[in-house]
This record gives C-alpha cells, sequence and structure tokens, in this order.
C-alpha cells in the first residue's frame, strides 16, 4: 500500500437519527427482601428469554450452570445451543414464589463476561459512537482523531 | 445540519471513485432524508410506490422489526423513518463503490458508525475505539479489526434519544450498546433495538449469532458477549 487518500465533506441531513437529550434514571431501587433458599423450595419460577433461531442449526444441546446469588435473587442458568448458536436462555428462580426481583440481566451474567468501565487512552484510528451531530462533532473524540491526522 | 463523513483508503485509488462514493451517500441522503419534503422516503410515507432500492431497504427493516421484536422499527416516530438502519447501509455503499476501484484497505466513519475493511498497514489491523460514555476524551475499549462495522446507540450525547416503540419512553439504567458485526446496516439496527430494550439489552445481545456487542451501564459495568472477545 503506498497511497492515502483521505477526505472529509459533510453531507447534509437524514443520515442522522432524530434525538433529544435523555436523563439517565439510576436503575435500581431498594431491592426486595428475599428470603433464604429452602431447603425443599416450592415450584420454581422459570423465566425465559424469548429468542429466535434464525438460521440455526445442528445438534440441540442444553446445559445448566451454577447456581447464581445476586443482590437480588438465586437464580441458575439454562442455555441451550443449537449448533453452536445460542438460542435460548432460561433462568430458574430459586428464590421463592412472590419474590419480584429486579435483577439486571441475571439470566445473562454466565453468558455475558462484565467488567468495570474504564477510560483508555490508546491510539486509535477513528471512533464508534452515539450518533452526534455536526455541532458535537467539533467537540467530538472523532473530530480530535481527524485533526490530528491532517 | 451536516452528518461529518470521514473516508480513509490506504490504497493507490483513482480519487474520482471518491467522488462516486459521496455521491451515493448524497443519493442516499437525498432519497431518504426526513427533513426534505419530498424525499422519495416522505413520498412513500405518503403512499407513493418506492423504488428497488427503497423497497429492499424497507423490507430489509421489516426482516430487523422482527428479528428485534419490534424494538427496531422505522415507525417508531410516527412517521416512516429508516435512518437508523440507512447510515450503516449507506456506508456499506460507499465501501463497495472504493473496492470496486481497487481500495482493500479503507477505514469509513459517519455520525459514530465506523466500517473498516482490511489494514491500516501491512500486518496491523484498523483500531476501532469505542467512545468513553462520560469522557469526551477517552474510549472505553478498543476493536482490532479487518473486516467489521461497528454502530453504537447510546444516550449520552447532547441530543440523543431513542424511544422504545413499546412503552413509549427512553430506556433505562444503559449508557450506550456498541453491536459489531459483517453488516454495518444491521449492526446499526440491532445496537438501536438492544438500546431500546434497555437492561434486557445485554441478554438478547447473545443471541446475535456473528454480531457481538458491548454493552455500557448506568452504574458502571461493562457486559460484552463471547464474540466480542476474539475483537479486544
Amino acid at each position: 500500500m503506498t497511497g492515502r487518500v483521505v477526505a472529509r465533506r459533510a453531507v447534509p441531513a437524514a443520515l442522522a437519527t432524530v434525538a433529544v437529550a435523555a436523563l439517565l434514571a439510576n436503575v435500581r431501587s431498594r431491592p426486595p427482601v428475599i428470603p433464604a433458599p429452602r431447603v425443599t423450595p416450592p415450584e420454581p419460577e422459570v423465566r425465559r428469554v424469548s429468542t429466535r433461531p434464525a438460521t440455526a442449526s445442528g445438534p440441540v444441546r442444553t446445559g445448566t450452570g451454577r447456581i447464581v446469588t445476586t443482590p437480588f435473587s438465586v437464580i441458575q442458568v439454562r442455555v441451550t445451543l443449537t449448533g453452536k448458536q445460542l438460542t435460548r436462555v432460561e433462568t430458574v428462580e430459586l428464590s421463592g414464589t412472590g419474590a419480584r426481583t429486579q435483577a439486571i440481566n441475571a439470566h445473562a451474567e454466565p453468558i455475558l463476561r462484565e467488567e468495570a468501565l474504564k477510560a483508555g487512552t490508546a491510539r486509535i484510528d477513528v471512533v464508534s459512537g452515539a450518533t452526534y451531530t455536526s455541532e458535537s462533532y467539533r467537540d467530538s473524540l472523532q473530530s480530535a482523531i481527524d485533526r490530528a491526522r491532517g | 445540519m451536516g452528518i461529518p463523513i470521514g473516508i480513509d483508503v490506504r490504497d493507490d485509488v483513482d480519487p474520482r471513485a471518491l467522488d462516486r462514493a459521496f455521491d451515493h451517500l448524497r443519493w442516499v441522503d437525498a432519497t431518504f432524508s426526513t427533513y426534505v419534503p419530498d424525499s422519495e422516503i416522505a413520498r412513500v410515507d405518503s403512499g407513493a410506490e418506492p423504488s428497488p432500492p427503497v423497497r429492499a431497504v424497507l423490507a430489509r427493516c421489516d426482516a430487523l422489526r422482527r428479528r428485534t421484536d419490534g424494538r427496531f422499527d422505522v415507525h417508531a416516530n410516527g412517521r416512516l423513518d429508516p435512518s437508523g438502519y440507512v447510515k450503516g447501509w449507506a456506508l456499506e455503499g460507499a465501501a463497495a463503490i472504493l473496492a470496486d476501484a481497487g481500495a482493500r484497505n479503507l477505514c469509513l466513519h459517519a455520525g459514530g458508525d465506523v466500517l473498516v475493511r482490511g489494514e491500516r498497514a501491512p500486518g496491523r489491523p484498523w483500531r476501532v475505539g469505542i467512545q468513553h460514555p462520560l469522557r469526551r476524551d477517552r474510549v472505553a475499549a478498543v476493536l482490532a479489526a479487518r473486516n467489521l462495522g461497528v454502530a453504537t446507540s447510546g444516550a449520552y450525547e447532547r441530543g440523543a434519544h431513542i424511544i422504545d416503540p413499546r412503552s413509549g419512553r427512553p430506556p433505562e439504567g444503559v449508557l450506550s450498546v456498541t453491536v459489531a458485526g459483517p453488516d454495518l446496516g444491521t449492526a446499526d439496527a440491532y445496537a438501536t433495538a438492544a438500546f431500546a430494550m434497555g437492561l434486557e439489552g445485554p441478554g438478547w445481545t447473545a443471541t446475535l449469532g456473528d454480531y457481538a456487542a458491548l454493552t455500557i451501564l448506568a452504574d458502571g459495568r461493562v457486559l460484552s458477549t463471547p464474540g466480542l472477545d476474539r475483537l479486544l
């Protein structure tokens, strides 16, 4: 590769999505008091995540994960794989019937990696962020990158 | 209002290919703009028959509406508005035009969407940062990629607003969702839908096959799908 062409132009309007400012509410209300799991729990509540297999094909396997205790519930996750594609995630809540949980994606924690938010200064070529208008572009990280690269 | 668009091609390519790419983007804007009273999309919204490319876009958007359980919906704002998909679709078209002219190594960005092909330099993949939701001059993560579309939906930008079509309210608890995968228009729609789902979004993003996702929650947690690991 010997050549390099860099071009920046503004194209009017409508590639933007319509937007107004949104307030971010703190998500956690006070968690309900969860009774300790009984030795012989009553019928557990099964909550399914509705998923679509799309083009999944192949052998269907299910797996049951370890019991997970979150601040809001005690749950166990069952996953179904069709071929290599995750097609269903179910949570089985063991905390007892009647306990409405406010678990934040508790059913997904064994599937998703969870980390703390970090603020990095790594050298990058481009940044993906929520839609910005041309006014806020001027202040944006992408604008700084474009200016630095001339 | 204009959307800054960046095109960075690291091959020798006829500059007229860049002109063609920008012509394509202008055509997309003129056709799909909901701000232009007599754009084709406005006329289609009033009952006109769509041209074949517009019909294809609307068909794809309908499939995405079903795939996202209605969380991506071109009628969510009360008028026909496919810009949540078209933004990425437009860059895919521009990349195809540049590829036809021999560009194998390029990086396009528009309005926060990113599309990369090939490498930034021999042996070096493109480095795509994910905007930190709270610190303008920082990134939350960096993806190393050679062929990827990356789209982010979020509520940290002044003026950003995503409505969940089913509840009519902004979602709670999530600062941003970034989706990365082979088609940028699809990644756009998935990011929009996942963000609209609020706290149920991350679990849903785990079902998206070859599209990976990273969700930043308001409480400072970052949830990413297994597919994202190979990009970090």
